[in-house]
């Protein structure tokens, strides 16, 4: 047994088969892992200590083959290509099982070692009988059955790992004589090569990009040369040829190995049927967003009275009495400041944006997502998006960070662009969510908070209206899995809640504190209205907000909940109008995306078009504000 | 006057047309098809009938588009055969040719796609007007023409993009799958059952997944 050592391996596997999830049993690191198609938009790295060796696993993005061009495949093959990778765990459902051969198959032909994780076995030995021992002989590989959910088989996989066991696979599928025609003829002009040559003069033929670079511009040439004879002569391209002699390798494994018995159907089948017809899906879908609002708005104001009271109880006037404590004017009105802003901080964190995460983890893992997709894609198809691109909306609901990353699952740079406008216009993230409804909505009014989501969602559909028109029009395609509708587990939820919150505790807290003495000091040395100053036109004149409103605001730049615990250190004990909050929350909702969104976002479209968003953003939420205040003093 | 006999005058009306401007003379097709001046005359005026040629007297015959169209589409056949017989079981040419000439008019639309697709067709002298051979099938039903409810094999994926059909590909829609429609979403996606897989897949999509000719009624 090889001890003492580093090995490498990579989950791969199609879309939404388990990979985030047995990694987390495998490795112990908990990533976020959820019921749709794309989850995983970047790879996740952990260690292993076993056996006196080091195990390093790496999570990938689901790919459904090789041969497709898109960047989560690349991702997928440059990691199978990379000689430190020791193998491969090919992550395989058990409930769907001839698909995820076929990408079995397509490592196996690299000569790639493998062992295959058969995913979700608790269910699938409920409803058929698995020869696995024929699976493996077959296939050449080790084949483990694992749940990822109950953590059978985690051990197992774990020592054939670290014990070298998963192999190099002789298995081919049987192609067509054509094909192993053509396949001779690429593999007879390659030189050496790092993978098989003979998979690679398949992947060639099947015109996989990624796999081309490793060849010469003549070879690549004269590989064109061939797939278009093979076009002309026989009318198909060769790509299909060989993905059907795949999946019939794949279907012929399937019938000797699995034996289906005849089963019901399953409730969730016959509930997943309604949310996708439409004359029973859209009611149901209003109905899940009423759900959501309600639970938020009485949820979270219920929850936020019994934060304050919690509050109240274990803190109480501790701070304060601290700040006269230490004497002077200084301390005690940074304390009381920070006191202002805790609550305010906690009032908000707590109940709103815990709660939404909550039920943002249900949402996900429920597998009702994708079926809103289904229904939106007509509606999508007008701001230029397919039904795919609600799912980067909702997960902005949550945080624009991940949002922006999971608009990766949009093909076409267009798509991604208008995505990631319309999730920094119009899409509050969770920390925006809590203000609109825990500031706004509690001191003005929850239909003053309604409102303004109603506003947001109007400039999103704008946006989107505008921006289809004036891009150049690209085609895009919806095509996606549908999950098993299933009953979420609380553990996941939890643990999903916690990663997405724990930094409002981390960072929001301290940046809080010093956020607090920084704007103390400034009004202690009577520095704050030279700054807040020049651009009071707009926060005095346009907005009719106070003119330290501004500090408030950029500090949301930094971390959107900033903004409203700041502007409560900024009043020291005075509160804005009904009125004021009303505008505030509109324009903290629109303007200006958070550092951590205009960084991920100009690395993932550009800094030019980031610029040119983040700029809009701001005039939007001017122009906004300013009818908001001019709007409510006529009533 | 059998179906076979009036196609073996489009196809020789086509050979002869193809090399001399359009038009032949009547005398000129009784000559190249060994027959009496006489049954030319009448068949092609029974042909003028149908729509399928132009005769005028004194000047000659030519192929319309329809009957350019179903010439066309015989002599697709006949080389079809003749390329299976020559090529994969090694019959001699002229005896292949012989017998394509029989089978050419039995042969369904569908079994001839399906044969050229596997065998593949060379284009060579005698077949240099058959443009794209296999890519007759503009009839078979589609993922998006089918109803909800139809189960179907998968015969051909054809679309404008190639990455369109690469996509297909990957998430199983390969020829010879079966799959079905299990709801569509108004003129928007529709929603297939595929394997094991639930797959919601957009108009555009479905619009290059043929199905088997025969598919099309719901079961």
């Amino acid at each position: 047994m090889p001890s003492g050592r580093d090995i490498q391996v990579a989950l791969i596997g199609q879309p939404n088969v388990g990979k985030s999830s047995l990694f987390t049993r495998l490795t112990g690191v908990g990533v976020i892992s959820s019921n749709y198609p794309g989850t995983t938009v970047e790879f996740e790295e952990a260690t292993v200590l076993r056996g006196g060796g080091r195990l390093h696993v790496h999570d990938l993005p689901g790919t459904y083959s090789l041969s497709t061009n898109s960047a989560d495949e690349d991702v997928v093959i440059d990691m199978l290509l990379d000689s430190e990778n020791d193998a491969v765990v090919l992550v395989a459902d058990a409930m769907n099982l001839e698909s995820g051969l076929a990408l079995c198959i397509e490592v196996m032909e690299l000569g790639i070692p493998v062992v295959v994780a058969l995913n979700r076995i608790d269910v699938a030995v409920r409803h058929r009988q698995m020869d696995i021992d024929g699976l493996s002989r077959e296939l050449g590989v080790p084949v483990i059955p694992v749940s990822a959910k109950t953590g059978q088989g985690i051990e197992e996989l774990l020592d054939c790992l670290v014990e070298g066991g998963p192999r190099v696979s002789g298995y081919r599928p049987d192609y067509d004589d054509h094909i192993i025609e053509y396949a001779g003829m690429v593999e007879g002009m390659l030189r050496d090569t790092r993978v098989d040559p003979s998979g690679l003069s398949i992947k060639l033929l099947e015109g996989a990009g990624r796999f081309a670079e490793l060849i010469t511009p003549e070879e690549r040439e004269r590989v064109e040369a061939l797939r278009e004879e093979f076009l002309r002569i026989h009318g198909d391209s060769i790509d299909i040829h060989i993905a059907k002699d795949r999946f019939a390798a794949a279907s012929g494994i399937v019938d000797r190995c699995v034996t289906k018995t005849a089963r019901k159907r399953t409730r969730a089948e016959v509930i997943s049927d309604y949310t996708i017809t439409p004359s029973t899906g859209i009611p149901i879908l209003a109905l899940v967003i009423l759900g959501i609002l309600a639970v938020i708005i009485y949820g979270g104001s219920w929850i936020s009275g019994l934060v304050e009271e919690a509050y109240g109880l274990i803190v109480g006037d501790i701070l304060l009495d601290f700040g006269e404590s230490l004497g002077g004017d200084f301390w005690p009105a940074v304390m009381s400041g920070l006191n202002e802003s805790f609550i305010g901080i906690l009032t908000l964190v707590i109940p709103y944006i815990m709660v939404f995460y909550i039920i943002l983890g249900i949402l996900e893992d429920t597998g009702y997502l994708p079926r809103v997709v289904v229904l939106l894609d007509s509606l999508m198809h007008r701001f230029g998006l397919h039904g795919g691109g609600f799912i980067p909306l909702i997960v902005g609901l949550g945080c624009n960070v991940p949002a922006v990353l999971a608009t990766r699952s949009l093909s076409s740079r267009r798509e991604r662009l208008i995505a990631c406008c319309m999730i920094v216009l119009a899409v509050p993230c969770s920390a925006q969510i809590a203000i609109i409804f825990g500031a706004t909505g509690a001191e003005a009014g929850i239909q003053y908070a309604l409102l303004i989501m109603g506003v947001l969602l109007v400039i999103g559909m704008a946006a989107g209206l505008l921006l289809n028109r004036k891009l150049p029009s690209e085609p895009s395609s919806l095509a996606m899995e549908i999950p098993d509708l299933t009953v979420p587990q609380a553990k996941n939820v939890l643990f999903k809640m916690w990663s997405r919150t724990k930094d409002f505790f981390s960072i929001a807290v301290p940046l809080l504190i010093v956020g607090g003495v920084v704007i103390e000091l400034l009004i202690a040395y009577n520095l704050l209205d030279p700054i807040v100053q020049p651009l009071s036109f707009i926060t005095e004149g346009l907005l009719g907000l106070p003119a330290v409103a501004i500090v408030a605001l950029l500090m949301g730049i930094i971390r959107k909940e900033m903004a409203y615990a700041i502007l409560l250190v900024l009043l020291g004990g005075a509160t804005l109008t009904p009125d004021q909050f009303v505008v505030f929350g509109a324009v903290m909702a629109i303007y200006m995306p958070c550092l951590a969104t205009l960084a991920v976002m100009g690395r993932e479209i550009g800094w030019k078009d980031t610029a040119v968003v983040a700029l809009s953003s701001i005039v939007v939420a001017i122009l906004v504000g300013t009818a908001f205040n001019y709007g409510l003093r006529l009533f | 006057m059998t179906t076979g006999n009036r196609e073996d005058y489009l196809i020789n009306i086509l050979r002869l047309t193809d090399s001399k401007g359009g038009v032949v003379r009547t005398s000129e097709l009784a000559a190249f098809m060994d027959v009496a001046p006489a049954s030319v005359t009448e068949m092609v005026r029974a042909l003028s009938e149908a729509g399928l040629v132009d005769y005028q007297k004194y000047k000659g015959v030519s192929l319309t588009d329809a009957g350019r169209e179903y010439a066309m589409n015989i002599r697709r056949k006949h080389h079809i055969v003749e390329r299976f017989l020559t090529d994969v079981l090694d019959v001699d040419h002229d005896e292949a040719h012989e017998e394509a000439c029989r089978i050419e008019h039995s042969m369904s639309d569908n079994t001839a796609n399906k044969f050229c697709r596997i065998i593949g067709t060379r284009q060579d002298h005698d077949c240099a007007t058959c443009g794209d051979p296999c890519n007759r099938d503009e009839d078979c039903p589609t993922l998006e023409t089918v109803e909800p409810g139809t189960k179907a094999r998968i015969s051909h994926l054809r679309g404008d993009s190639a990455s369109n059909v690469k996509k297909l590909l990957s998430m199983g829609f390969v020829p010879g799958r079966e799959v079905s429609v299990v709801s569509r979403i108004g003129n928007g996606p529709c929603v297939l059952s595929l394997g094991e897989s639930t797959i919601a897949i957009d108009s555009e999509l479905a619009s290059a997944v043929y199905l088997d000719c025969d598919a099309g009624t719901a079961q």
